[in-house]
C-alpha cells in the first residue's frame, strides 16, 4: 500500500498527470505497430478518427459537466433523442431537422441543471432522472422502432458521410467542436468559473461567481454536444432510434477520465478528453484485432474505468468518500 | 451521494434560524406537518390506486391484482439490496450487472438449451453466491480503492453485464428446469411462489435494517460518517458487508427474473436499474443516507408498479413509463430535501 | 490521576500547544478557560485521544499512555462530550448511548432491542434523567441531547474498572439558564465516580462548578487556581492580559476616518441568531465586533457578506438598501470577504495565483473578449511584488504557498476587484508573527485608502489594536460600543465584561 502511495503522490505532481495519458497513447500506438506492422496506414488512421468522432464530441460535452465536479448519465439517452428526432422530421424540413434535434439536447441539459442546482438534486441522480424522461420520449416519438432515413432524407445528411479538403467531414466536425470547446473552457470567463467551480465550490461562492448559472451552462452544452453526437450517428448510420446510442455512455465517461480530468472537478479539459477518446478507440479496435469479444468489451471498459479512477481521483479533496 | 466539501462551520444558533425557505415551501406554499411528509408515499400509493380504479374498475380485480404482485416480485427484491446501500449515502449502479450475472449463471448452469448441465437448485446456489461476490467485489473496491460509489459500482455495472452476455454467447438461453421455472409458474394461495419469495426477501431484509448490528451500523454511518466512525463502527467492514448484503438480494432477484422470462439474455436487466431507484427514492429514502428504508421502499415499488399497471390499464403508452419515472425521481426528491439547503451538492 | 506533560503540538507549522502541563485528580471538576485559539480544544482531543501529541507526553495513574485514537482513550476511561454534539439524529436515544458498543445485546446476530433499552434507561437514570429512549434523537431539545451525550460518556463505567474522565467541551453554549443549573447537578452528583475537565467561555460558570481552573493563553498554560481563590475579573485579567504594543498594530498609521458611511445597518436581524444591529462603517474606518461563540458576531459579518439572509430591518450599502441572498450579490456591491477557512472558502487551492487573483474579476485581463493570460500572469507578478509574496511566479498553484502568503493572494483578488468594503473573518488566524505585522501593514494601507473594513478576530487584543471602533456582542445583541482611537484604546477587560 505504501508503494502505491508513492506512486500516486508522484501522479498528483500535475504535470506527471498530465503526461500520463497522451504517454499512454504513445504506448499504445507502438504496441500496435510492433504487433501489426503496417496496420498504421493514413487510410486506418482516418477510419480511426473518423469512427472516435462521435465518441469525441459525446465525452467533450460531459467533460463540461465532470469539470464542474458533476456527472452526466443522460448523454445517451438524449443523443438517441437527437438521432429519432432528425430521422424523423428530416423528410418534413430537411435541414431543419438539424437545429431542431440540437436544441432539444440543449433544452434537456438545462432540465438536467436546473433540476441539480435549484431543486438540489444530485448530477448522478438528476440526470439519471432526465436520462428516463429524455428515453421515454425518444421511445414514444419512435413508437419503440429504430426509424431509417429513407433516400429522401439521404440527400440532406450525405454530406456528414462525405469528405471535405480529403479528410471526412465527421472528422471536421469533431476538430472545429473541439477548438470551440477548447476555447471556450480555457479564454472565457464561464471557462474559468467552471474551473474555480469544480476546484474550490465555497470559494468560488464567496469570490461571487455565479455558480448556479455556471453549473446549468455546463449541463446544457452536454446536453447539446450529445445531441450533435446523436444527429451525427444517425447520419452515419442512416437510421435514428431510441437505443441508438446507449452503449456510449459507459466509453464517453471512460474517455473523460482515461483522459485525464479528474472527476473530483476543477482539473482537465477537453484536449485531454481528445487524447481519452482515442485511447478508448484503439482499445476497442485492438481487442477486436486481439479476437476478444466484443460482449467482452464492456468488462474491459469497465475495469479500465475504476482503475482510471482510482489513479486520478484527488482524495484531498473529497473528505467522506460514499 | 453527496461529497461533503471540508466542514463550513455551520454555527449552531443560525442552525435553528432556518432562514432559507424549504423547496415545499417554494413549491407549494408553506409545507404542513412532518407526519404528513413521513406518510406521504403512502398516502400517493392510496391515491394512485384509488385514481386508477376510478378510471378503470378492472384495476381491483382479483386477477389484476396478482399481476401487479408478480410484476413487482422482482423489482422489490432488487430495491432491497439498493435500499441498504442508499441508506449508506452511497449508490449502487451495479444493480443490472448482478442480476445480469445471476440470471445467466441460474440458467447456464440448470438444464438449458445450450449447454449439457443440470444442476438444478445448487444454480441458484451459485447464482446467488456469484452475485454476492459481486458486491463483496464492489465492497472492496470502494473502500479500498477509496473511489465514490457511484463511480465503482458504474464500472461493476458493466463489468457484469459484460460477462454475462460473454457466457451467454451474445444470444438467449432458454431455462429448462421445471422446478426452477416453477417459481414463476406455480402458485401458492393464489400467487407465484416468486411473490412469497419477493414476501420473504422483504421481511428479511426487515429484519436486518431493525434487528442486526449491520443494519444499525448502516444506518449510523448514513447518518454521521465521522461520529458512526469515532464510536468505533468499523466503517469498512459494514460497507463491504452492505454491498454484499446488497449483491445478495440481486442474486435473488436475478433468479426470480430469469425463471420469469424463462431464460436469460443480454437484455434482462435492462431498464431495472432506474426502475429501482425510482422505487426507492419515491418511497421516501433520502439519497443521503440514514433516513428511511425497506419499508419505504415497499410503498415505493408498490407506487412503481401500480403506476406501471395503471397506465396500460388506461391505455397510456407503455413507452413514457421512464419519463414518468423520471418525473417521479425529481419530485420526490426535490420535495424530500429540507435540511440538505447548506451542503454542498455536486 | 491523569496527568499531561509538557504536551506540545503543532498545525501546519503553527503551534497550537506548547509545554503544556496540567493534571487532574481523582473526584474533582477541573475548569479550563482561555480565549479562542488559546489551545483548550486542542489539548482536550489530545487528552480524548483523538489528536497525537508532536511532543510530551500523558500518563494515567502513573503510567504512561499512549492514545491512537478516540477508542483508545474510550478504553481508558477517558470520555469526551463535544460541543457541536456528536450524536446521531437520525437514530433512538438508546442506539446513541450505546453506539459502538451493540455487540452486548446481540445474540445470534439478532438484536435485543428490550435490553438495550433498559440498559439506556438506567444508565439515563444515573444523571437522573427520565427521556423517553426509543425517541429520535433529531426530536430531542439541545438540553436533553446534551444530558443523552452525557449518558452515552457514563457507559464506560460498564467497561473500565477505573474512575473515568470525562471532558465537557463547552457543553453549556447551548444550554439556557434552568438547564445549566441541572447539568451542573448532575456533575456534581457523578463526582463520586469520575473526574470532570469542564471548558468554557463563561468563567462565571466554569468558577462555579469546577475546584480548580487553569488558565491557557496563547498555547500555555499560564495560571492555575483554586477556584475558591480567586474572582471573575481576576481571571479575565490573566486571561487576556498582555502589553498591548501600539506598534505592532501599526496605530501610528490609524488615520481617521472619512465621513461618509458606507456599510449602514439597522435594526438588523437573523431570527435565532442576532437581532436589532445598529451598525455604521464610513470609508476608511475600521470597525471590530468582538464577542464569544454564539454572540451572533459571526452572523453579522456573514449577513453583510452576503451568505445569510437577514431577516429583518435594514442594511444599507453605500446608500442603498439591499437584500442579499448569496454573496455574489455583495460582490457585485464592491463587498469583498476575506474568509476564516482560507482555505476552503478563500482560496481555490488547486488554481493558481494569478487565477486566483482574478477570480472575483476578469475585467481587467480580459481582451477582446477573451482571457489575455500575458496581462493576467503580468497582474499577478505585480502583486506578488507589491505584497511581498514568497512564490517562484504566479502559475504556482495556491496549496503550495504558506498561511500568510495565501493571505495575501486573498487580499489581492479583492484589491484587483476594487472592493470598498472588506470583511475581514479572523485575518490572521494560522500566520506567523511576521505574517501577521505585514497584514496588518496592508489593513492600515487599505484604510488610509478609504476601504470600509469590518473585523472580526480571535483575539481582543487584535481587535483593539487594529480598530476605529469596537462593537461587542453578546447572546445576539450589542451590548457594548467603544472608541478605539489611537493612545485611547478601551481596556481588553471593560470588553470582556460586555461579552460574557
Amino acid at each position: 500500500m505504501e508503494r502505491f502511495n508513492d506512486i500516486k503522490s508522484l501522479l498528483a505532481a500535475g504535470w506527471v498527470q498530465g503526461a500520463i495519458s497522451p504517454a499512454l497513447l504513445v504506448v499504445l500506438v507502438l504496441i500496435i505497430e510492433v504487433a501489426a506492422p503496417g496496420f498504421l496506414t493514413s487510410d486506418t488512421l482516418i477510419l480511426l478518427l473518423s469512427n472516435t468522432a462521435v465518441l469525441f464530441i459525446l465525452a467533450a460535452g460531459v467533460t463540461f459537466v465532470i469539470l464542474i465536479g458533476g456527472i452526466d448519465l443522460s448523454i445517451q439517452s438524449v443523443a438517441s433523442l437527437a438521432s429519432v428526432i432528425l430521422a424523423q422530421l428530416l423528410p418534413q424540413i430537411g435541414m431543419l431537422a438539424f437545429p431542431v434535434a440540437i436544441l432539444s439536447g440543449l433544452a434537456f441539459g438545462i432540465l438536467s441543471g436546473y433540476v441539480h442546482v435549484r431543486l438540489k438534486v444530485p448530477s448522478f441522480v438528476a440526470t439519471l432522472a432526465t436520462g428516463g424522461v429524455v428515453a421515454g420520449i425518444a421511445l414514444w416519438a419512435a413508437a419503440g422502432r429504430a426509424i431509417t432515413i429513407e433516400e429522401g432524407g439521404r440527400e440532406n445528411t450525405a454530406w456528414i458521410n462525405g469528405t471535405f479538403a480529403g479528410l471526412p467531414t465527421v472528422i471536421w466536425i469533431a476538430v472545429a467542436i473541439g477548438i470551440l470547446a477548447f476555447v471556450g473552457l480555457r479564454y472565457t470567463r464561464f471557462g474559468r468559473h467552471s474551473l474555480a467551480v469544480g476546484a474550490g465550490e465555497p470559494a468560488a461562492i464567496a469570490a461571487g461567481i455565479n455558480v448556479e448559472r455556471t453549473k446549468i451552462l455546463a449541463f446544457a452544452i452536454s446536453g447539446m454536444l450529445a445531441a450533435i453526437a446523436g444527429t451525427i450517428l444517425a447520419a452515419r448510420l442512416s437510421s435514428g432510434s431510441p437505443n441508438l446510442a446507449n452503449q456510449l455512455l459507459l466509453p464517453a465517461i471512460a474517455a473523460v477520465i482515461v483522459g485525464g480530468t479528474a472527476i473530483t472537478g476543477g482539473l482537465g479539459g477537453v484536449a485531454r478528453t481528445a487524447v481519452g477518446a482515442l485511447i478508448i478507440s484503439i482499445v476497442r479496435i485492438g481487442m477486436t484485432f486481439v479476437g476478444i469479444n466484443i460482449f467482452a468489451e464492456n468488462v474491459v471498459f469497465g475495469a479500465v474505468l475504476i482503475l482510471a479512477v482510482a489513479i486520478t481521483i484527488d482524495r484531498s479533496k473529497i473528505a467522506i468518500i460514499k | 451521494m453527496t461529497i461533503n466539501a471540508q466542514n463550513i462551520k455551520s454555527i449552531t444558533k443560525s442552525k435553528q434560524a432556518g432562514a432559507m425557505p424549504t423547496v415545499g415551501g417554494r413549491l407549494f406554499g408553506r409545507p404542513n406537518l412532518k407526519q404528513l411528509r413521513a406518510y406521504a408515499p403512502l398516502l400517493v400509493l392510496i391515491a394512485l390506486c384509488v385514481l386508477i380504479t376510478i378510471a378503470n374498475p378492472n384495476f381491483i380485480e382479483l386477477r389484476n391484482l396478482v399481476r401487479v404482485a408478480n410484476s413487482a416480485a422482482v423489482p422489490l427484491t432488487l430495491a432491497m439490496g439498493l435500499t441498504f446501500i442508499i441508506l449508506l449515502g452511497s449508490i449502487d449502479l451495479s444493480v443490472e450487472g448482478s442480476l445480469s450475472v445471476a440470471a445467466m449463471v441460474t440458467v447456464l448452469l440448470a438444464t438449458n438449451d445450450a449447454n449439457a448441465n443440470s444442476f438444478g437448485w445448487l444454480a441458484v446456489i451459485a447464482a446467488i453466491a456469484a452475485s454476492t461476490a459481486m458486491g463483496f467485489v464492489t465492497g472492496v473496491i470502494q473502500t479500498f480503492l477509496r473511489i465514490p460509489s457511484f463511480m465503482a459500482t458504474l464500472g461493476v455495472w458493466f463489468i457484469g453485464l459484460g460477462i454475462s452476455v460473454y457466457m451467454l454467447g451474445g444470444s438467449a438461453v432458454r431455462l429448462m428446469d421445471p422446478s426452477i421455472r416453477d417459481l414463476a409458474l406455480m402458485r401458492v394461495l393464489g400467487l407465484p411462489v416468486a411473490v412469497w419469495v419477493a414476501l420473504v426477501a422483504f421481511l428479511l431484509a426487515c429484519g436486518v435494517q431493525y434487528y442486526t448490528r449491520l443494519g444499525r451500523h448502516i444506518m449510523a454511518i448514513g447518518g454521521g460518517e465521522d461520529v458512526a466512525e469515532l464510536s468505533g463502527i468499523n466503517l469498512r467492514r459494514v460497507r463491504i458487508m452492505a454491498f454484499s448484503l446488497a449483491g445478495f438480494f440481486f442474486g435473488i432477484a436475478g433468479v426470480l427474473a430469469a425463471a420469469q422470462l424463462g431464460r436469460s439474455d443480454a437484455v434482462i436487466a435492462d431498464g431495472r436499474l432506474f426502475a429501482a431507484v425510482t422505487a426507492v427514492v419515491v418511497g421516501g429514502t433520502a439519497l443521503t443516507g440514514g433516513e428511511g428504508g425497506v419499508v419505504n421502499t415497499l410503498i415505493g415499488v408498490l407506487i412503481v408498479t401500480v403506476l406501471s399497471n395503471g397506465m396500460i390499464l388506461l391505455g397510456i403508452s407503455p413507452y413514457v413509463q421512464q419519463t414518468v419515472q423520471g418525473l417521479m425521481i425529481i419530485a420526490a426528491v426535490a420535495l424530500s430535501l429540507d435540511r440538505l439547503r447548506l451542503k454542498i451538492v455536486k | 490521576m491523569l496527568t499531561a506533560n509538557e504536551i506540545s503540538k503543532s498545525f501546519a507549522g503553527v503551534h497550537a500547544l506548547k509545554n503544556v502541563s496540567l493534571d487532574i485528580r481523582p473526584n474533582e471538576v477541573v475548569g479550563l478557560i482561555g480565549e479562542n485559539g488559546a489551545g483548550k480544544s486542542t489539548l482536550m482531543r489530545i487528552l480524548a485521544g483523538t489528536h497525537q501529541p508532536d511532543g510530551g507526553t500523558l500518563m494515567l495513574d502513573g503510567q504512561p499512555l499512549k492514545l491512537r485514537n478516540a477508542r483508545d482513550g474510550a478504553a481508558h476511561g477517558i470520555g469526551m462530550v463535544f460541543q457541536e454534539q456528536s450524536l446521531l439524529l437520525n437514530l433512538s436515544v438508546a442506539e446513541n448511548i450505546y453506539l459502538g458498543q451493540e455487540d452486548q445485546f446481540v445474540r445470534f446476530g439478532v438484536m435485543n432491542w428490550t435490553r438495550m433499552r433498559a440498559a439506556a434507561k438506567r444508565q439515563l437514570a444515573k444523571i437522573g434523567v427520565d427521556i423517553d429512549v426509543t425517541a429520535r434523537t433529531s426530536e430531542l431539545t439541545f438540553a436533553a441531547r446534551q444530558m443523552v451525550e452525557l449518558a452515552k460518556a457514563l457507559t464506560l463505567e460498564e467497561t473500565v474498572s477505573r474512575p473515568l474522565v470525562i471532558l465537557l467541551d463547552e457543553p453549556t453554549s447551548v444550554l439556557s439558564g434552568s438547564d445549566i443549573d441541572v447539568l451542573f447537578k448532575r456533575v456534581r452528583s457523578l463526582k463520586s465516580r469520575a473526574s470532570f475537565v469542564f471548558v468554557s467561555h463563561r468563567l462565571d460558570e466554569v468558577l462555579r462548578i469546577s475546584d480548580r481552573v487553569y488558565t491557557m493563553k496563547d498555547g500555555q498554560v499560564v495560571a492555575e487556581h483554586r477556584a475558591s481563590d480567586i474572582t471573575g475579573p481576576e481571571l479575565h485579567e490573566i486571561m487576556v492580559g498582555r502589553g498591548l504594543q501600539a506598534s505592532y498594530y501599526k496605530e501610528n498609521k490609524q488615520l481617521p476616518p472619512r465621513s461618509e458611511i458606507v456599510v449602514d445597518a439597522s435594526r438588523l436581524c437573523i431570527n435565532g441568531a442576532f437581532h436589532d444591529v445598529d451598525l455604521q462603517i464610513r470609508a476608511g474606518e475600521i470597525v471590530g465586533i468582538a464577542g464569544v461563540v454564539g454572540s451572533g458576531r459571526e452572523e453579522v459579518t456573514r449577513a453583510i457578506g452576503g451568505f445569510l439572509t437577514h431577516t429583518g430591518g435594514t442594511l444599507k450599502i453605500n446608500g442603498e438598501a439591499v437584500h442579499f441572498r448569496r454573496p455574489q450579490q455583495a460582490v457585485r456591491k464592491s463587498i469583498g470577504y476575506i474568509p476564516r477557512e482560507r482555505r476552503v472558502e478563500g482560496l481555490v487551492m488547486f488554481l493558481s495565483i494569478a487565477e486566483n487573483i482574478t477570480l472575483a474579476d476578469l475585467s481587467s485581463v480580459m481582451r477582446n473578449g477573451a482571457i489575455d493570460y500575458g496581462r493576467e500572469r503580468k497582474l499577478a507578478s505585480d502583486w506578488i511584488r507589491r505584497l511581498r509574496i514568497k512564490a517562484p511566479g504566479p502559475d504556482i498553484a495556491c496549496r503550495k504557498l504558506s498561511g500568510g502568503n495565501q493571505q495575501k493572494v486573498v487580499l489581492a483578488r479583492w484589491m484587483t476587484a476594487g472592493s470598498r468594503i472588506l470583511i475581514l473573518d479572523h485575518p490572521t488566524r494560522g500566520l506567523d508573527v511576521g505574517a501577521k505585522e505585514e497584514v496588518y501593514e496592508l489593513v492600515r494601507e487599505l484604510s488610509s485608502q478609504g476601504v470600509a473594513i469590518l473585523l472580526i478576530s480571535d483575539t481582543l487584543e487584535e481587535t483593539i489594536g487594529l480598530s476605529h471602533r469596537v462593537l461587542v456582542m453578546r447572546d445576539g445583541a450589542v451590548t457594548a460600543h467603544f472608541d478605539a482611537a489611537p493612545g485611547r484604546k478601551p481596556d481588553q477587560v471593560d470588553l470582556v465584561r460586555a461579552m460574557v
